[in-house]
Order: C-alpha cells, then structure tokens, then sequence
C-alpha cells in the first residue's frame, strides 16, 4: 500500500513537471520535423519518420530520467521531506520502490503519448496500417526506460544527482553496446572472451528492447521477443532495486 | 510471539537480505542475457544503411562537423562492409554509402581506394566503382595515390584488364607527389604490353635516370636493351609478356583499405 502511495505522488509529481510537457512537445516537434526531412530520404520517407519518431521517445525519455530520475532521492534529502517519510513505517526499499515504480509510470505515460502522436501522423500520411510495430516497438521503449530508470534510482540512492546522471548515461551508452560487445567477444582471442562474453551479460542489454529498424520496415516481432524483454526488464529491475536497497538501508541522513 | 515477529530486522539482516536477493536477481538476469542472445533473432541495424540520405542533404545537416560524420559513416561503411563479407557477399549499398562518405570529406582518399576495390572486386562493379575512383580523383587532382590507385584498378579490371587506361592513370601519378617511382613502373609496364613499346621505352629510361633503386635502375635497363632488341628486329611481339589473370585479394584479417594483395609487374 505504501508502495502505491509514494508512486503515487512521485507520479503525480513528475507529470505536473515543466520537463516533462516540455519533451512531450519536443517529441511532436521532432515528428514534424521528419515531414521536412521526408525528401531527403531517397523514397524511405516513411521509414524516416517511424524510426526517428522512436528514437525520439527514447532519447527523450532518457532525457527525463537523466534530469528527474537521477536526482528522486538526493532532491528529497536536500529539502530534507524524506525525514517525514522515513520517520513513519515505511522501509527504505519500499521507499525506492515507490519511486521507481512512480517515475516508471510517467515515462510510460510520455511513451503512450509521443507513440500515438507518431501513429497519428503515419495515419495521415496513409500508413495507418503500422499501428501493431509501432505499438510493440513502444511497449520495448517503455520497458527500456523502465530498465534505465531502475538504475538512475539506485545510484540517486548512493550519489549525488550529478553523478548518478554520469553513471546512468554511462550504463545507457555501454547497454546500447551489448551486443556489439558479444560480436566483438566471438572475435577475441579465447583468454578474452569468456570476460566479454560477462561483461555483456552484465550491463543492461537495451539491445533486447531495440525493434526500430524492425518496426521501420512494417514487421511485427515475437511473442517469445516480447516475454522475454518483459522478463528480462522486470528482473533487471528487482536487481537493481535489491542492490540500491542495499546500499540505502546504511546510509545515515543527517 | 506476533511482537516478535513483527519488530525490525536489525540492519546487518536487512542488508544482507539486500544482497542476497541482488546476487540471486544478478544471477537470473546474467543468464537470460545470455540465453536471449542464442535463442532471440536479431534485427540487423545494418538496414538503416537502406535509407541513408544522400551525401549532398547530409552535409548541411552535419553543421559544420562534415569529418566527424564522415568518420562515423566510415565506420559504419566498414562494419556494412564486414557483415555482409561473412554472410551473404552482397554489397548492394556499398556505393550509396561510400559516395555519402566522400562527399562529406572529400579528401578522404583511403575511403576512395577501398571503397572501389571492395566494389570491384567482391561487389563485381566495375563501372562504380570507376566512378568512385574519378570522384576522387576529381576532388583531389593533386595525389598521385589515388591516380596511382586508379591505374591499379584498371590493370586489375575484373573479366580483362585496361592497360592503356591504366598506364594514363600511372603515368599521372607519375608525375604528381606519391609514389613516383613504382608509378613510373608500372606505366612502362602497361605501355610495353598495351602495344606502346616506344613510349615504354621512354618510361623505363626516365625509371633508370631518376629512380634511387639500384635493381630498379637494373630492371629499367634490362627492359630498355629488349625494348630497343624488339624494336630493332621490328617485332614489337617479343617484349610483351604473358600476363596472367589479375587477382586482388582482400585478406580475411587485414584492416580496411590495407589489405589488397598486388601482383605487381
């Protein structure tokens, strides 16, 4: 029930925040900004448009959790508010939890948003027929940045607001690399691989989450794709808050 | 007892609890990262390379940072090229993507060179790969290692080599900074076999008066002795020699741009 609460009002918080109308409109922006690049696109307009619309949500949304997420727990210390919380009943991990689950569902709400923003437009221009790929596609945006969020949560709980933004942009960049770092690992020499191999199964793998250039073409992905990004997301998640859980239970607020 | 039960962990518990459950939820994300990676097909990013803007819109659109996208367009080219040398030999936008990379950095000559071999040579396309070749060398008239680079390219033709063309290209090259000497080589080469051998003569003679290789000064007057012998007899048939089928290899492992293999004259 706490839980339901703190993400409640970390929710209702984030969405009465200027930064989040302000990427909302940067994201319609950017979608109209593909009409202008259409001519450009040798015949591939469409294309254009579909992933750099996705795109958009993502970079956008990490946007979010780079200027909200990562500062949840450190802006609550500072206006000292989270003695009220912590004073009552409510175990830290519940606590982080509730933020967590609070941001996630703004970020949501920002995928929902610029995805229907950009099937809307595809409907005027006559591609209405995408909405399946575009809707899966922004299902894995939501999960990607429910995953990046979980770990913006977990440094806020160890760090300050601009480090954790440094650590959690860092993990983006690396996680985004995760299959690469497999390709590069199936061509190292055999004493590497096993720790390239590790260290991919060890950053977030984003690239589970990544169906633009699937979704761009008008394809649908699998049912199978689909749970186990959704496995893989929630899981990812519970680790990083059982380790932030573990880190905040020490710390001592003065 | 429900007292109990209900009072605080201490904080080692709870921390340990914290860490056990990370550990274990590490573990369990550890191996279905690696089981999704065999068992999940994977959508290849390689298709954006479909939709690519032409280099002409591209540029603008770089604000001011041409070499830097040419740099990430460079290295996109090569992973392009890479995947589909392992998987299908199909090349189909090699030339949209390197015509996009040397239009925003023109004097990009290694992305000239490979992208023309590789489009030649493993892509069986000529005439692109000719047009890559002259794009270049129209931007930069002044290097003799893409006029050099060019001859190569004609005397290496796929399904029969152009030695007057490559001998023109040689020949300039020549005469412009680089490898003077080796270009000089060649065209006496080119021209010897193309049915030149007076012209031919005059290169090997200029090889051995400016070249500060001794053997090279040796083969050039070799050639001129045979050339004069042949020309002497008027039978212009007995200095050309028999010239086997052009072959560049690009090799499994070298980087790009560095890894044709030449048989040289």
């Amino acid at each position: 029930m706490n839980v339901t609460l703190i993400a409640r009002s970390t929710y209702l918080e984030a969405i009465r925040d200027r930064v989040l109308a302000g990427v909302i409109a940067a994201g319609v922006a950017l979608l109209l900004v593909t009409l202008i690049a259409r001519p450009l696109a040798m015949g591939e307009g469409t294309r254009v448009t579909i992933d750099l619309g996705l795109s958009s949500i993502t970079f956008l949304g990490l946007l979010v959790v780079l200027m909200v997420g990562t500062s949840l727990v450190a802006k609550e210390i500072e206006r000292r508010t989270i003695f009220n919380l912590l004073s009552r009943p409510i175990a830290r991990p519940v606590y982080l939890v509730g933020k967590w689950a609070g941001l996630s569902a703004a970020l949501w709400t920002v995928a929902a948003v610029l995805g229907l923003a950009l099937w809307t437009l595809l409907a005027a221009l006559g591609h209405a027929g995408a909405a399946l790929s575009i809707a899966e596609a922004v299902y894995l945006a939501g999960l990607e940045l429910t995953v990046v969020t979980s770990i913006a949560v977990m440094f806020s709980a160890l760090s300050t607001p601009v480090l954790s933004s440094l650590y959690t942009l860092g993990l983006f960049v690396v996680g985004q690399w995760s299959d690469d770092l497999r390709r590069f690992a199936a061509d190292a020499p055999a004493g590497m691989r096993g720790l390239f191999e590790a260290c991919a199964n060890l950053v977030p793998n984003l690239s589970l989450f990544n169906m633009r250039s699937l979704a761009a073409s008008g394809e649908a992905t699998s049912v199978l794709h689909l749970g186990v990004a959704t496995g893989y997301a929630l899981l990812y998640c519970a680790c990083m808050m059982a380790l932030a859980a573990a880190a905040f239970e020490s710390r001592d607020f003065k | 007892m429900s007292a109990l039960a209900r009072a605080p962990q201490p904080l080692r518990v709870r921390q340990a609890v914290a860490w056990a459950l990370a550990l274990a939820l590490g573990a369990a994300v550890f191996q279905l990262a690696n089981w999704s990676w065999t068992a999940l097909p994977r959508v290849s990013p390689l298709e954006e390379l479909a939709y690519y803007p032409s280099g002409q819109h591209v540029r603008p659109a770089t604000l001011g940072h041409e070499e830097t996208a040419a740099d990430l367009a460079w290295i996109r080219a090569i992973q392009y090229y890479g995947q589909h040398r392992r998987t299908d030999n199909r090349f189909d936008h090699l030339y949209h993507v390197f015509d996009i990379l040397t239009t925003l950095a023109p004097g990009f000559e290694s992305a000239y060179v490979f992208g023309a071999f590789a489009l030649a040579q493993e892509g069986r396309n000529f005439p692109f790969a000719e047009a890559l070749m002259l794009k270049g060398l129209d931007r930069n008239p002044r290097s003799g290692r893409l006029a050099f680079e060019l001859g190569f390219l004609y005397y290496v033709k796929p399904n029969g080599r152009d030695l007057g063309r490559a001998a023109e290209y040689f020949e300039l090259a020549a005469l412009l900074p680089g490898r003077r000497d080796v270009a000089r080589r060649f065209a006496a080469f080119c021209r010897q076999n193309s049915g030149s051998p007076a012209v031919a003569y005059a290169l090997w003679q200029q090889v051995r008066e400016t070249s500060p290789n001794a053997y090279l000064r040796e083969l050039a007057e070799r050639e001129m002795a045979r050339i004069h012998d042949a020309m002497a007899a008027g039978r212009n048939d007995l200095v050309r020699s028999r010239l086997s089928t052009p072959v560049v290899l690009l090799r499994e492992s070298a980087p790009a741009g560095q890894g044709t293999k030449r048989n040289a004259p």
